[in-house]
C-alpha cells in the first residue's frame, strides 16, 4: 500500500510527459427521496467522492496503473475507518480504497495484466449477462458502479482472433444494499422484526475464465466460459422467535457460465445479442453451509438489443429475457435477473458541445415493475459538470423493480474533473 | 498537406463522367492530380497533438485536445486518436483501421465504463465527441475509393487551385453524396473540401497555415464548418512529426484499452 501511495505522489514529478497520464475528479451529490421507506426515514442523502488515477509507462512494453478513491456519505454508507481497503469485500463503501493497481506487459500481440483491474465481457449495454468478472457496488441499486477484481489476465491477439484467459485467485463480491436502508426492500409484515446481517460466507477458491473473440468485417462475436462464483449473493435467512429476529447470511454459489455475444452492424442499426447459461453446483460455497443445500437456479439469461445513432440522438433498446432450467427455492439478490423479462431502452441527445440529455427505462413484461430516468447534464469550462437526474420507480412489492416503488428520487451531482 | 490527417478527408475523387456545369476536363487529369496529392503525403507514420476549439452558433468556445498517431499510409493505415483534455474525457480513444477498398473499421474506447464499442457504418455521420467532425471525417481515404471530375481552377486564399468533384464509388459507404475539393497547384496540398448530401452543402473544411514539414506540405490548421448547425471546429496541429518510429502493437483494440 505504501508503494501505491508513493507511486501516486512521486511519479507525476519524476515521469516524463509522454509516459505519464493522470485523471481524477471530486464529486459531490445530493439525493432527495420524496417518500420514506418502511425501514428508512431518511429522505436526503449527501455523498462525496474523490478519485485519482495515474498511469505510468516507463518502457513501451510495460505500464503501471494505480487509482485511489476517497468517499464520505451522510447516511452511513461509508466505513468510518481510515484504513486503505484493497479487497472491496466490506458491507459499506470503504473510506479510502484502492480502485485499481495493476501492471500491463505487452509483447507483440500478447498482453498480460496483473493486479487489481477492471475486466469487462460482453457487448450489450443495459444488461450484460456474460460479464462475469464485473462485480458492482449496489448500495444504490439504480446508480451502480463497477468494482475491480484481483486477477491475472492474458490476451493473445492473432489477426482477427483474440484469446483471453483469466485467473482470479481471490473472489470479489458485489456490494449489496445495506439492510437498514431503503434499497433493501422490507415487506411491511416484516418491518417490525429486526433483521441482522450476520455476515457473508465468502468462497475461498479461485475463479477462472476463457474467452475467444472474432472480429469480422460484418460481425463480431465471442464465446466464453466462466468457472467461479456468482458475485451476486444468495440469501439464507433464519428466523428466531425469542427474541424475534431474522438473521441474514450472504452466500455465493459456485457457478459455471457458458456465454456468447455478438454485434452485427446492419444498414439500419446495430444488432447486439448476448446470452449466458448459468449452472450452479448443488452446494453453496462456504464452510458453514450444509452439504446438499440447493440454493441457486440454473438459468439462461439473454439480451437482444438494437442500437442506432441518428444526428445527435443515440438510441439503444431491446429485450432481456430469462429461462429457468432448474428452479431451486432460494432467496437471491440478482439485479441482472431482476431486469430480465423486461423491455429496456436508453436514448441520449447531445444538445451541444457542453450539454446533453438522456432517458433510460425498463418495464417488466408482466407490468409489475418499471423504472424511468431522465438526466440533464451541462459542462462549464474545462473542469466542471453539473448533472440533474430524476428517477421514477413503480410497481408491485413482489417485483424486483416494483419493490423499490418508494425510492423514486432526484439527484444533483456536481463534478470537478482534473 | 495533411494526409490522413485526420479529419482530413483525404479524400479525393475521380470520375469518368462529368457531373457539373462549366468546362469539363478529362477525368484522368483529376485522378492524376489527386494521386499526386496523395503521393506527396506518403509517410510511414505521423504523430501530432491536436488543439480543438469548438465554436457553437453563438460563438461560445469549448476547448479540447487529443493526440493522434498513424502507422502506414492511406488505405493501409491504422490510427489512434486519444483525448487528453478536457479532464472528463481523458483517455477516450478511437481506433481507425483504414482499408484500400472500403470504409474503415472504427472502435471507440470509453474508460469510464471500461468498454470498447464498434462504430457502425450507419453511425459515422454523427459528430465526434461534440466536435464538428463526424466519425467519417476522421478516416483516411484512398484515392481509388472515389471517382473524380476536374471542374476547373479557382484561387483559395490567393493560392491558385484545382477544383475537383469527387463521388464515392459504390463500394465506398459514405454519408456524403459528393464533395468538391480544392488542391493547391503550387504544393498539391488540400485547400478546401466541401461536402454535399444530395445537393445540400453540409460541411466545409478549410485548410490553412500550410507548411513544409519534413518535406510534406501540411496544413497546420483545419477548420470544419457544420453549415446545418452553424457551428465550427478549429483544429490546430502541434508537435507534428512524420516518419517516426511507431509500434504496430500500439494500434490494436488491446492497445487502446491501455490508458
Amino acid at each position: 500500500m505504501k508503494a501505491l501511495l508513493l507511486l501516486l505522489v512521486l511519479v507525476p514529478a519524476a515521469a516524463g510527459a509522454q509516459t505519464f497520464s493522470q485523471r481524477g475528479f471530486v464529486e459531490g451529490a445530493g439525493v432527495l427521496f420524496p417518500q420514506e421507506a418502511p425501514n428508512d426515514s431518511t429522505r436526503a442523502v449527501g455523498d462525496l467522492r474523490v478519485r485519482d488515477e495515474v498511469f505510468y509507462k516507463p518502457a513501451p512494453w510495460i505500464q503501471f496503473a494505480a487509482g485511489l478513491d476517497l468517499r464520505a456519505n451522510s447516511h452511513d454508507r461509508v466505513e468510518k475507518s481510515w484504513r486503505v481497503d484493497y479487497s472491496d469485500r466490506g458491507v459499506r463503501d470503504p473510506r479510502l480504497s484502492v480502485r485499481r493497481l495493476s501492471a500491463t506487459l505487452t509483447r507483440g500481440g500478447f498482453t498480460l495484466d496483473v493486479g487489481k483491474q477492471f475486466i469487462r465481457w460482453g457487448k450489450t449495454d443495459i444488461v450484460t449477462p456474460t460479464d462475469r468478472f464485473a462485480p458492482r457496488d449496489f448500495l444504490n441499486v439504480i446508480d451502480t458502479e463497477f468494482l475491480a477484481v484481483s486477477a491475472v489476465r492474458g490476451v493473445v491477439q492473432v489477426g482477427d482472433e483474440t484469446f483471453e484467459a483469466i485467473w482470479a485467485p481471490r473472489f470479489t463480491p458485489s456490494r449489496i444494499p445495506l439492510l437498514h436502508q431503503r434499497w433493501t426492500a422490507v415487506p411491511p409484515a416484516a418491518a417490525a422484526i429486526p433483521i441482522a446481517d450476520i455476515g457473508a460466507s465468502l468462497p475461498a477458491g479461485y475463479e477462472a475464465g476463457v474467452r475467444w473473440s472474432h472480429v469480422g468485417r460484418r460481425i463480431e462475436y465471442s464465446l466464453s466460459y466462466f468457472d467461479g462464483f456468482n458475485h451476486l449473493p444468495a440469501i439464507r435467512s433464519e428466523v428466531s422467535l425469542a427474541p424475534p429476529r431474522i438473521a441474514i447470511t450472504r452466500l455465493y454459489p459456485s457457478i459455471h457460465a457458458y456465454g456468447a455475444d455478438l454485434a452485427a452492424p446492419t444498414p439500419w442499426f446495430t444488432v447486439k445479442a448476448e446470452a449466458t447459461y448459468v449452472t450452479s453446483s448443488s452446494e453453496l460455497s462456504g464452510n458453514d453451509v450444509a452439504s446438499g443445500n440447493d440454493a441457486a437456479d440454473d438459468y439462461v439469461l439473454y439480451v437482444l438489443q438494437l442500437e442506432r445513432q441518428s444526428g445527435e440522438w443515440v438510441f439503444v433498446g431491446g429485450y432481456a429475457g430469462e429461462a429457468v432450467t432448474r428452479s431451486r427455492t432460494s432467496l437471491v439478490f440478482a439485479p441482472d435477473r431482476g431486469l430480465s423479462r423486461a423491455v429496456v431502452a436508453r436514448a441520449s441527445y447531445t444538445l451541444d458541445a457542453n450539454r446533453g440529455v438522456a432517458f433510460e427505462g425498463a418495464a417488466r413484461q408482466n407490468g409489475r415493475g418499471m423504472y424511468a430516468k431522465a438526466e440533464y447534464s451541462q459542462a462549464r469550462g474545462q473542469h466542471w459538470r453539473a448533472t440533474l437526474a430524476a428517477v421514477a420507480i413503480g410497481g408491485h412489492a413482489d417485483d424486483f423493480l416494483g419493490q423499490y416503488r418508494r425510492n423514486s428520487h432526484a439527484t444533483l451531482t456536481l463534478r470537478y474533473s482534473f | 498537406m495533411n494526409r490522413f490527417l485526420a479529419f482530413v478527408i483525404f479524400v479525393i475523387f475521380v470520375s469518368s463522367r462529368y457531373a457539373g456545369g462549366g468546362v469539363a476536363y478529362a477525368a484522368d487529369d483529376a485522378r492524376t492530380i489527386v494521386t499526386e496529392a496523395q503521393h506527396r503525403t506518403d509517410a510511414k507514420s505521423q504523430r501530432y497533438e491536436g488543439v480543438l476549439q469548438v465554436f457553437d452558433a453563438k460563438g461560445k468556445i469549448t476547448d479540447k485536445r487529443w493526440t493522434f498517431e498513424r502507422l502506414g499510409s492511406h488505405g493501409q493505415s491504422r490510427a489512434v486518436l486519444r483525448f487528453v483534455a478536457p479532464p472528463e474525457v481523458k483517455g477516450v480513444a478511437l481506433l481507425v483501421v483504414n482499408h484500400p477498398d472500403r470504409a474503415s473499421d472504427q472502435w471507440m474506447w470509453t474508460p469510464a465504463i471500461e468498454r470498447d464499442r464498434r462504430i457502425a457504418l450507419q453511425d459515422r455521420s454523427t459528430r465526434f465527441f461534440g466536435t464538428d467532425f463526424s466519425f467519417e471525417d476522421l478516416e483516411e481515404r484512398d484515392v481509388n475509393q472515389y471517382d473524380y471530375v476536374l471542374l476547373g481552377e479557382e484561387s483559395i486564399d490567393d493560392g491558385p487551385s484545382w477544383k475537383i468533384q469527387s463521388t464515392p464509388k459504390r463500394t465506398r459507404s459514405s454519408q456524403y453524396t459528393r464533395s468538391i475539393v480544392w488542391i493547391r497547384k503550387d504544393s498539391y496540398a488540400f485547400a478546401r473540401i466541401e461536402n454535399y448530401v444530395k445537393d445540400k452543402l453540409v460541411r466545409r473544411l478549410n485548410y490553412s497555415d500550410i507548411q513544409n514539414i519534413q518535406g510534406i506540405w501540411t496544413a497546420r490548421q483545419l477548420e470544419m464548418f457544420d453549415l446545418t448547425r452553424g457551428s465550427r471546429t478549429r483544429l490546430t496541429l502541434e508537435k507534428l512529426q512524420y516518419n517516426l518510429q511507431l509500434n504496430a502493437e500500439d494500434f490494436t483494440l488491446q492497445a487502446i484499452r491501455r490508458q
